[in-house]
């Protein structure tokens, strides 16, 4: 729109600094959402396309990828200033909803993307931007509930199964992920881990466990198997140091004297000598005794993991930061199980004796803490707490033909993953981009009842952004959209276009879903982010041009 | 059958013992079979519980062996298999408790408190065993293997389960513990909390209606707090007949026909209790006959429709028809 007479005229440099003025501010920002925008488009369902990006740090061929959150983490910077604002924006946008949620980019990447170009389009012609953002902020609630209103719950290995593949398109995956999903839950532990062949495999482990193994290979009593095992055991739950062999010597008085036969030490450090001591003092037809370091890293992660020993096993911890010694140990401190084992990497227990009524109550509390925290990382080891708490774990091992292919596949599994869990708790929906077509009965009714200029717009712009995700999908996948979207509309509600197929179809009866939580925080960061976009009026440039490579912190999650 | 004066057991099994748990053919109408889990064993009776051999003679064991369950095949007419529940793991019978298999656990050796079969076992061969300490184990060839299935399961002392009539196309059961009840949707492979308050817990006795699959209703009996409810299959709870059902409630029996008849039979404190109007009022189960000992265990083999004789294990040992 602005010829080069009028760009010398609105930018203006300031000392080191370089200030750009509408309308290249919108022009500039455009230009760079749309980049970025369409780089993740191709990625958008089923059938996605390939975006081949060059490597930087060796002349290998171009990485191929097909998930949105990896491609903008890959796409550092734009040549020109003013797009690589929009670029960026757009990026960090995408990266926190990917790290928060595990999908939902490159929906979100064609939502903001139509939201901000008809936004420009109709502030150019003289609407007020905060008016716009204000009442795009309206129907984003409008939306988020139509969408909470329609979502069904998900449970059964089939229906998860087909959930998993609506995420990850895999099928043999998705139906591992299904029965795994079923089994532990949407809090349940899962293990995701390269593994040793060309097929996917899971396997089941029961109890606990954590990643601390014995510290003595002496201690194994099972050479076989290279671990120990011991029914009935004692634990000693402790952060302590334990420097010298008479540290222990009141733990092990009381053992013996209340007849313990097994006993698992947990602390911090053992010396050589106090490990001697340990070696030199097991009976293994009397008395067993093993020894594993405290886990979790820092002094927070182990007091986690003791209270999570100590509700468990209904033991004491012993801690250090609060002066404890074995000097006072008394045979309620010792913790017990059914069965306790530990090899090399773990040690684990079976069936502790805690009070169940105590150990469902620190459940509870501590899914209340996952719920509420905004916090990415206590949310990750709140999740994995309570799994662990759970009773049991599963491990995905992630077969393929090359380590690329399985490192691939493996990232598509953890994101998956991560979006089953957010399909349990939170439901799902119809898929291919017909729940946002449902969202838009409710988004007319408020178009038909509003006067005002700005609110009619943002609505009507809402109207049409809820058709960009599945004209992408159809697009991508080499269909007429606007055919493809022609024919939905006729079928009816809850029809959409299976791009598999190429027919309409019922999505629920063919199993087509949408992890609920994951769209609807798609849905909330475009708006919210095109809202936010659509306000800039200014943007001000530093000298020297920012490196955007570095990996950011893990930003807040939104309740919706 | 219910006219006659009980008859008290031959000597072996009068000792001073408790009767666990009672099973009763399905065709004992016509065959009188039916099998008493005892603290010294299991005990057969062919002749409508007048009689009564000792089931594990073939074992010649040579000590008594607590048995704590013993369960009928749905299809025992056909297949001629129980199953008794004993310190250590599961006994299979497949030629109607003359000879049998011992099924090992993996150690520690759990102590069986209940054992459950699926009503489609014909097909599925699933059967499932609660455990005191070690939660719930689950075989899926007719008894031979068992392996421990807890995801899930926050409290492994399992007092009771039981199975959907529709197992076969829901999965579903649900195990009574000591904090409160668990629910699997899944065939037992995991388990959620049921929001039953874990204040009326521990849970002793479990029975999900013939209609389940409908009415999702099923009852659950406390030690402490009576019997309860829930017609949304788990998901709330009410309690019933308030005071009068004020303590431990071990057993309960609905009609096969329920709720088309709504008879449920309670097994309270040492008081036999029946309501006709599916919970809500309850009265003695009418009988003239005197026992000497409490009630630990009952059997209704001809449902409970009014006169219809039930069999009751008592705490010294006998069984007796009222």
């Amino acid at each position: 729109m602005a010829n080069s007479r009028t760009r010398d005229i609105v930018t203006r440099r300031v000392a080191t600094r370089r200030v750009v003025f509408q309308p290249d501010t919108y022009q500039g920002l455009q230009r760079g959402i749309n980049q970025m925008a369409n780089a993740v488009r191709p990625t958008l369902g089923p059938r996605p396309r390939i975006v081949a990006i060059d490597r930087i740090l060796d002349d290998k061929m171009p990485e191929m990828l097909d998930n949105g959150g990896i491609i903008v983490r890959r796409i550092i910077q734009l040549a020109d200033r003013d797009e690589d604002v929009g670029a960026m924006f757009v990026r960090d946008v995408l990266w926190t909803l990917h790290d928060q949620v595990g999908d939902g980019t490159a929906t979100a990447a064609v939502l903001l993307q139509s939201i901000f170009n008809h936004g420009v389009r109709y502030l150019a012609s003289g609407g007020n931007a905060t008016r716009l953002k204000h009442h795009l902020e309206q129907g984003t609630h409008l939306i988020l509930d139509e969408l909470s209103r329609i979502s069904t719950p998900v449970s059964g290995p089939d229906q998860l199964a087909q959930v998993a593949r609506s995420i990850c398109y895999d099928a043999s995956m998705a139906k591992l992920m299904g029965e795994i999903f079923d089994i532990i839950g949407e809090y349940g532990r899962l293990e995701i881990r390269p593994g040793r062949s060309r097929h996917d495999e899971r396997e089941y482990v029961e109890g606990l466990y954590w990643d601390r193994g014995l510290v003595s290979r002496a201690m194994m009593a099972d050479h076989t198997h290279t671990r120990t095992e011991f029914e009935n055991g004692a634990i000693l739950i402790s952060n302590l140091e334990i420097e010298q062999p008479q540290q222990l010597f009141p733990a092990l008085e009381v053992a013996l004297r209340h007849n313990v036969r097994s006993l698992l030490i947990v602390a911090n450090k053992f010396s050589d000598a106090a490990i001697s001591f340990l070696l030199a003092n097991r009976r293994p037809d009397k008395f067993q005794v093993v020894a594993v370091k405290t886990p979790g890293w820092g002094e927070q992660e182990q007091a986690w993991a003791m209270e999570d020993l100590a509700v468990l096993s209904a033991g004491r911890p012993f801690v250090k930061a609060a002066g404890d010694t074995f000097a006072s140990i008394q045979p309620d401190h010792l913790g017990h199980a059914r069965r306790v084992w530990a090899d090399r990497r773990n040690f684990g227990i079976i069936g502790g004796k805690g009070d169940p009524r105590v150990l469902r109550q620190h459940i509870a509390t501590l899914r209340a803490a996952h719920n509420q925290t905004d916090d990415i990382v206590l949310r990750d080891k709140l999740l994995q707490r309570i799994g662990k708490l759970l009773g049991g774990s599963a491990t995905l091992w992630i077969g393929g033909v090359t380590e690329l292919e399985i490192e691939e596949r493996q990232e598509v599994a953890k994101r998956t993953a991560a979006a089953m869990r957010g399909a349990i708790m939170e439901g799902v929906l119809p898929g291919g981009g017909v729940a946002l077509l449902t969202c838009q009965p409710a988004l007319q009714a408020r178009l038909d009842q509003s006067q005002d200029p700005d609110a009619r717009a943002a609505y009507r712009i809402l109207l049409e952004a809820m058709e960009a995700p599945m004209r992408a999908i159809a697009a991508n996948a080499g269909f007429d959209a606007s055919h493809a979207m022609a024919h939905v509309k006729l079928a009816g509600p809850g029809h959409g276009f299976d791009v598999t197929s190429g027919q309409v179809v019922d999505m629920d009866q063919a199993g087509i879903f949408d992890a609920s939580g994951v769209l609807k925080a798609a849905v909330y960061a475009a708006i919210a982010s095109a809202g936010l976009a659509l306000s800039i009026d200014v943007i001000v440039h530093r000298k020297e041009q920012p490196t955007h490579a570095s990996a950011k912190s893990p930003g807040k999650r939104k309740r919706l | 059958m219910q006219e006659e004066k009980p008859t008290i057991m031959t000597h072996e099994i009068q000792l001073e013992n408790i009767v666990y748990a009672l099973a009763v053919s399905p065709t004992f109408e016509q065959d009188g079979l039916c099998f008493a889990a005892r603290s010294t064993g299991l005990f057969r009776s062919q002749d409508g519980a007048r009689t009564w051999q000792d089931a594990y003679a073939s074992l010649e064991l040579t000590a008594a062996l607590t048995t704590t369950i013993a369960v009928l095949s749905p299809a025992f007419d056909a297949d001629r298999t129980l199953f008794a529940g004993v310190p250590g793991g599961v006994l299979r019978s497949a030629d109607a408790g003359h000879t049998w298999h011992v099924a090992s656990f993996p150690p520690p050796s759990p102590f069986v408190s209940s054992l459950a079969i699926s009503p489609d076992y014909a097909r599925d061969g699933t059967l499932f065993a609660a455990t005191l300490e070690d939660g719930v184990f689950r075989s899926a060839d007719r008894g031979t293997h068992w392996a421990a299935w807890n995801f899930g399961l926050l409290d492994l002392n399992v007092l009771a389960l039981a199975v959907s009539p529709h197992y076969a196309l829901d999965e579903t059961l649900f195990a009574a513990t000591e904090s409160g009840i668990f629910r699997s949707t899944n065939g037992a492979r995991a388990w959620r909390e049921v929001d039953f308050p874990t204040h009326w817990a521990p849970v002793l006795s479990l029975a999900l209606s013939p209609n389940y699959a409908d009415d999702a209703t099923l009852f659950a009996g406390s030690e402490a707090h009576g019997l309860f409810r829930s017609q949304d299959a788990g998901a709330t709870w009410q309690r019933l007949a308030g005071e009068q059902l004020n303590g431990a409630v071990n057993s309960i029996s609905l009609a096969p026909d329920f709720p088309g008849r709504p008879e449920v039979l309670v097994l309270h404190e040492d008081a036999v209790l029946v309501s006709r109007d599916a919970g809500q009022t309850w009265t003695d189960w009418p009988s003239d006959v005197a026992l000497e000992a409490a009630v630990a265990s009952l059997a209704a083999p001809h449902g409970l429709a009014p006169g219809a004789p039930l069999l009751v294990g008592l705490t010294d040992g006998s069984v007796l028809q009222i």
